[in-house]
C-alpha cells in the first residue's frame, strides 16, 4: 500500500484546511485574551521591531547587545510562532489594515491550526479510507476545548499540528526517503515551536531503528549497533554527570568549552558518519533511520537559526531553557474539591480530566479505537491475542504510542498539571485518526446489516457522522468563546463538573463575558480591577475595542469602582477581599455559564 | 434468525454509537430546564422577605449556585462555599435552604450526611422553578452573648518578648492595632479554607514572641468557642511555623496547636466561665505566612 494520498483527498485536505482557518477566523472575536498570550502579543510586537532593525541597519541588529535586548523578553519559549505572530501583525493590522490587532497576531495560529484536519484526512483516508479521514478531521474541532485552543496566538496548539505533521512526515519518509529532509525541517519547526518537540526523537527513534534493523544486512546492523554504542555512550556520561554534580551542576557546567558541548558535536558526527557509512553499504537499511538522521542534523540547526536569542550564547542560554522547563513552577489546580498545589499528582488526572471534558460521542470512538490499537499492537507480542484481534504492526504502533505519548508524559506525579487539556494536546489527533478508524469500521457494519447500495451507504455514513458529531458541535457552539469552562456530558456539564469541585475555568479569558457589562455600566474614568488579567491583556483589550479607553486598570479592589473577580478554587480569598474593600457581598453581575460563576463583577456603593 | 443475529452484531457499533450520540444530545437538551429564571430568584427573594427572622441565613445546595446573591437584600446572609455542608451556623437558628437538585450530580449524599444532622425542617418547601426554597431549624444555634471581633476597641493588645521580657503595648492605627515586630490586629474578612469568614486577622509578631489580646470584662458564659486557622494559601505550606494558641480565662487554661500545613480552623471550647478577663497569646517561631483569622465567641445555650 503506497502511503501517499490520491489526488482527490489531497483536494478534500486542503478543502478541510482553508475551512478550518475560515471558521476559526471568523470566530475569534469573542475569545478573551488569554494572559499568556497577550505576553506574546507583546514579544511578537518587538521582535517585529527588531527585524525592522535588521533590514534597516543590520550591524547595530545583528550585536550580541541589541539580540539580548530584544529578545530578552519571553526568552522561556522559542521564536517561530512569535515571529509569525509580530510579521502577520504588521502586514495584515498596521500595513494593511485589513483586520483589528488581535486578528493580526492570531492568523498564523489559525494556519497552523488548520493544518490538523488537513493531515488528519491525508493519514486517515490512505490508512482506513476517505470516510475514517473525513471523520478524524471533522471531529477535532468539534472537541470545545480544542476549538478554544484553535484561536489562541499561544503554542498549545501549534506544536499539536507539529507534532503530528512531524510524525506523518516521519511516517511517510520511511516508505519514501526523498520525504527524510522535509522531517528534519518539520522537526527543527517543531522544535521552535515548543519545548514538546524535543520529546519527539525518544517516540520516533525506535520505530525507525526495528525498521532499519529488520531490512539490515549483517553489515548494515553491525552498523546500526555500532550507533546505538555511540549514542548510549553519550548518555552514560550524562548520567555520571548527572549523578556527581547534580541536575544544577550539570546545568551550570554545560559550557560552551565543556566536555558535555564536545559530547554533543561528536555525538552528532558520529552518527551522521556511521550514517553515511550505513547508506553506502546497506541502502535498504538506511531508508528507515534517514528521518532520524535528518532530524538530528537539520532540526537542530533549524531551531538555533531561527533563534537569534541563542546565537551568541548557544550553550547557556538553551542549559538555562532546558533548566526552566525542567523545574516549572506548579499552580494551584482543582481537581475533584482538592486544590493540587504540588506533586505528586494523581496518575489518573489526565486520564481522567481528558474523558471529562471530550464530548460523550467522541470519547466513545476515541476510547475504542486506543483499545482496540492496544489489543492489536498486544496481538504482535502475544500471539493467541493476534490471532483473536489481528495483529497491529509498526503503523499501528506508531499511531498507538502517540496517542498515548503526551497523556502519559503529563500523567507523572512530578510533571506540572495545570492547564487544562492543553498540555496533552499532542496526543488528540492521534486519538482523533484512531476514532476516525472505528467510525469507518461501525459505518461499514451498518451499511453491510443493511444491505445498502454504494449510493444510500454513502449516504448512510453522512447521516451517521453527522448524529455522532452533532453532540460536540452543539457543544462547542453553546460553549463559545469561553472554552477553559467546557466539559462534556460525562462530567454533567459545567454544572456537574462544578458540583464534582473540578476546575472550573482558568487563564482569565472569560472576563470578555463581563466587559460589555463594564463599558455601559462604569463612569468615565472608572478605576477597574479585573482579576487575574494581566496589564498587557488589560491593554489589549482596550486596544481591540473591548473594553472602553477610559478604565484605568487598578492592581486590586482598595483603589477600585469595579471588580471583576475570576471564580477559581485557590483565589477565594481574592472575592472576599473585594467584600472587605467594597463593604458589600452583593455582586452587581456576573458570568455565569449553565448557572456557574465564572466571573462575578461588584460595583463599590456610593460614598 | 441467525442472520438477523449477525446484521445486529455488525451493525451494534453503529448502533451504540448513535445511542451514545442520542443520549448526548438529549442531555444537553434538557440541561437548560435546571436553570432557574431571573423570575424564580426574584420569586425566592419576594418568599424570604415576606417571613423575616432575625439570624436567617440562605444556605445554598449545590454551595457553587451563588447567581442567588444577585437578587438577595445586602442584609440577608448567603452561604455557599466548598464544605459548607459541616458549617455549624451557630448564629443561625433558622437556616433557608435553596435547593436546586435539577442540576446534574448535585452532591446529596454530602448535604444529607453533614447538613441533615441537627437540623428539622421548619416549614412546607416552596417551590420556584428548579429551585426548592426550605426553612429548617438550626439544632446546632447557640446564643453568642459576645464575639471579639465586635469587641476589638476593647481589647488590649501587646507584645510579650521571650523569658518574661517586659510587655510592648501596641498603638491603634485607624481600625487596625499596630504593634512591634510586625504584629497587628484587624477585623477583617478573609478566606480560610475556600469560608469566607469576618475575623479578628492576626499577624504574628516577629523573633518567637507572644502577641497578647485581653479582653478586661468578658461576659459570663456557657462557653468560649475559639477557633483559628491560617488565611487562604498560606494554609497549606508544609514547611512553615506552627502556631500555639493559649487561651486563659476563669474555666482555665485552653491549648490550641496549628500545625504545619493545616488547612481550615482548628477549635477548641472551654467549660462555663464567670464574667471577667479572658486573654488570648498566640506565639509562632516565624510569621512568614501565618496570617490567622480568629473567632473568639461566648457562647450561650440555645436561641
Amino acid at each position: 500500500m503506497s502511503r501517499a494520498p490520491a489526488p482527490l483527498d489531497r483536494r478534500i485536505a486542503l478543502g478541510l484546511g482553508l475551512v478550518t482557518f475560515v471558521v476559526l477566523w471568523a470566530t475569534e472575536r469573542p475569545v478573551g485574551f488569554v494572559r499568556d498570550e497577550s505576553v506574546y502579543f507583546a514579544a511578537a510586537e518587538q521582535f517585529s521591531r527588531w527585524w525592522a532593525l535588521l533590514f534597516h541597519r543590520p550591524a547595530l541588529a545583528l550585536s550580541d547587545a541589541v539580540i539580548t535586548q530584544a529578545f530578552d523578553f519571553n526568552h522561556e519559549h522559542p521564536m517561530l510562532m512569535k515571529s509569525l505572530f509580530g510579521w502577520s501583525h504588521t502586514l495584515f493590522y498596521l500595513t494593511l489594515g485589513w483586520v483589528r490587532p488581535a486578528a493580526g497576531f492570531r492568523l498564523p495560529a489559525f494556519a497552523i491550526a488548520a493544518l490538523i484536519p488537513t493531515l488528519l484526512h491525508l493519514w486517515g483516508s490512505v490508512l482506513w479510507g476517505r470516510r475514517a479521514g473525513l471523520f478524524a478531521a471533522l471531529s477535532f474541532f468539534v472537541v470545545p476545548r480544542q476549538f478554544f485552543h484553535g484561536h489562541l496566538a499561544c503554542f498549545d496548539m501549534p506544536v499539536a499540528a507539529m507534532w503530528l505533521l512531524v510524525v506523518y512526515l516521519f511516517w511517510r519518509a520511511e516508505e519514501n526517503s526523498r520525504l527524510a529532509p522535509w522531517t528534519g525541517v518539520a522537526f527543527g519547526l517543531a522544535l521552535a515551536t515548543k519545548h514538546n518537540a524535543f520529546f519527539l526523537p525518544l517516540v520516533l527513534t525506535p520505530f525507525g531503528v526495528l525498521a532499519a534493523w529488520r531490512s539490515a544486512s549483517t553489515d548494515g546492523r553491525r552498523l546500526l549497533v555500532r550507533m546505538g554504542q555511540v549514542a548510549l555512550a553519550f548518555i552514560a556520561y550524562l548520567g555520571l554527570v548527572l549523578l556527581v554534580k547534580g541536575r544544577s551542576g550539570l546545568v551550570q557546567s554545560w559550557q560552551l568549552l565543556s566536555p558535555q558541548t564536545f559530547g554533543v558535536g561528536a555525538l552528532v558526527a558520529s552518527l551522521g558518519a556511521l550514517s553515511l557509512r550505513l547508506r553506502r553499504r546497506d541502502p535498504a537499511a538506511f531508508v528507515p533511520i534517514a528521518p532520524l538522521v535528518a532530524m538530528g542534523l537539520i532540526g537542530p540547526v533549524v531551531f538555533y537559526m531561527h533563534w537569534p536569542y541563542l546565537w551568541y550564547h548557544p550553550v547557556e542560554r538553551l542549559a538555562w531553557y532546558f533548566d526552566f522547563h525542567a523545574t516549572h513552577v506548579h499552580y494551584a489546580w482543582t481537581y475533584f474539591g482538592q486544590v493540587l498545589r504540588a506533586p505528586p499528582f494523581p496518575r489518573a488526572y489526565v486520564f481522567v480530566v481528558t474523558a471529562m471534558t471530550l464530548p460523550v460521542s467522541l470519547l466513545l470512538p476515541m476510547g475504542a479505537g486506543i483499545f482496540r490499537t492496544g489489543l492489536r499492537n498486544l496481538g504482535d507480542l502475544i500471539p493467541a491475542l493476534g490471532r483473536r484481534f489481528g495483529r497491529g504492526g509498526p503503523t499501528e504502533w506508531l499511531l498507538g504510542v502517540n496517542a498515548l505519548f503526551s497523556i502519559l508524559l503529563i500523567s507523572h506525579p512530578e510533571v506540572p498539571h495545570f492547564g487544562g487539556v492543553k498540555h496533552w494536546l499532542p496526543s488528540m489527533p492521534f486519538l482523533a485518526l484512531l476514532a476516525g478508524r472505528e467510525f469507518d469500521r461501525a459505518a461499514a457494519g451498518l451499511w453491510s446489516a443493511l444491505g445498502l447500495t454504494a449510493r444510500r451507504g454513502a449516504a448512510a455514513s453522512l447521516a451517521f457522522g453527522a448524529i455522532v458529531l452533532l453532540p460536540a458541535f452543539t457543544l462547542t457552539v453553546h460553549v463559545h468563546p469561553y472554552g477553559t469552562s467546557a466539559y462534556g456530558e460525562l462530567a454533567g456539564g459545567i454544572p456537574g463538573a462544578a458540583s464534582l469541585g473540578l476546575q472550573r475555568q482558568f487563564w482569565s479569558n472569560n472576563v470578555t463575558g463581563v466587559l460589555p457589562w463594564i463599558d455601559a455600566n462604569s463612569r468615565t474614568g472608572a478605576r477597574v480591577w479585573l482579576h487575574e488579567v494581566n496589564g498587557l491583556s488589560f491593554r489589549d483589550y482596550q486596544r481591540n475595542d473591548m473594553l472602553r479607553k477610559d478604565v484605568i486598570p487598578t492592581n486590586g479592589p482598595e483603589d477600585a469602582d469595579l471588580a471583576a473577580v475570576q471564580y477559581h478554587q485557590e483565589f477565594r480569598e481574592q472575592e472576599v477581599l473585594v467584600w472587605q474593600a467594597f463593604g458589600t457581598w452583593v455582586p452587581a453581575t456576573g458570568l455565569y455559564l449553565d448557572e456557574t460563576p465564572q466571573v462575578v463583577v461588584y460595583r463599590r456603593p456610593p460614598r | 434468525m441467525n442472520e438477523t443475529v449477525h446484521r445486529l452484531r455488525t451493525a451494534a457499533p453503529a448502533l451504540v454509537m448513535v445511542l451514545v450520540a442520542l443520549l448526548g444530545l438529549g442531555f444537553q437538551l434538557q440541561l437548560p430546564r435546571a436553570f432557574p429564571s431571573d423570575a424564580d430568584y426574584r420569586g425566592v427573594a419576594s418568599a424570604l422577605a415576606a417571613a423575616p427572622a432575625q439570624g436567617d441565613v440562605v444556605f445554598l445546595h449545590p454551595w457553587w449556585t451563588e447567581r442567588a446573591r444577585l437578587f438577595f437584600p445586602p442584609d440577608l446572609k448567603v452561604v455557599g462555599y466548598l464544605g459548607h455542608t459541616a458549617d455549624d451556623l451557630l448564629e443561625h437558628p433558622r437556616i433557608w435552604v435553596l435547593a436546586n437538585e435539577r442540576l446534574p450530580r448535585t452532591p446529596d449524599a454530602d448535604f444529607r450526611r453533614n447538613f441533615l444532622p441537627d437540623r428539622i425542617p421548619a416549614g412546607p418547601a416552596q417551590q420556584f422553578g428548579p429551585l426548592t426554597l426550605t426553612p429548617y431549624r438550626n439544632g446546632r444555634a447557640r446564643r453568642v452573648v459576645l464575639s471579639a471581633a465586635d469587641a476589638l476597641d476593647r481589647l488590649q493588645v501587646s507584645v510579650e518578648g521571650p523569658a518574661g521580657a517586659a510587655a510592648q503595648p501596641c498603638q491603634r492605627s485607624g481600625s487596625r492595632v499596630q504593634c512591634p515586630f510586625d504584629a497587628s490586629v484587624e477585623v477583617a474578612w478573609h478566606e480560610v479554607l475556600y469560608q469566607p469568614v469576618r475575623c479578628l486577622y492576626v499577624l504574628p509578631p516577629s523573633g518567637g514572641r507572644t502577641l497578647s489580646l485581653t479582653l478586661p470584662d468578658g461576659p459570663a458564659a456557657d462557653a468560649l468557642l475559639l477557633e483559628a486557622g491560617i488565611s487562604w494559601e498560606h494554609a497549606w505550606f508544609p514547611d512553615r511555623a506552627p502556631v500555639e494558641l493559649r487561651l486563659e480565662s476563669s474555666a482555665g487554661v485552653l491549648h490550641l496547636g496549628l500545625p504545619a500545613g493545616r488547612e481550615g480552623f482548628v477549635h477548641g471550647e472551654t467549660p462555663a466561665v464567670a464574667a471577667g478577663p479572658w486573654t488570648l497569646r498566640l506565639t509562632t517561631a516565624d510569621p512568614h505566612d501565618r496570617q490567622l483569622c480568629l473567632r473568639l465567641r461566648a457562647l450561650g445555650g440555645p436561641p
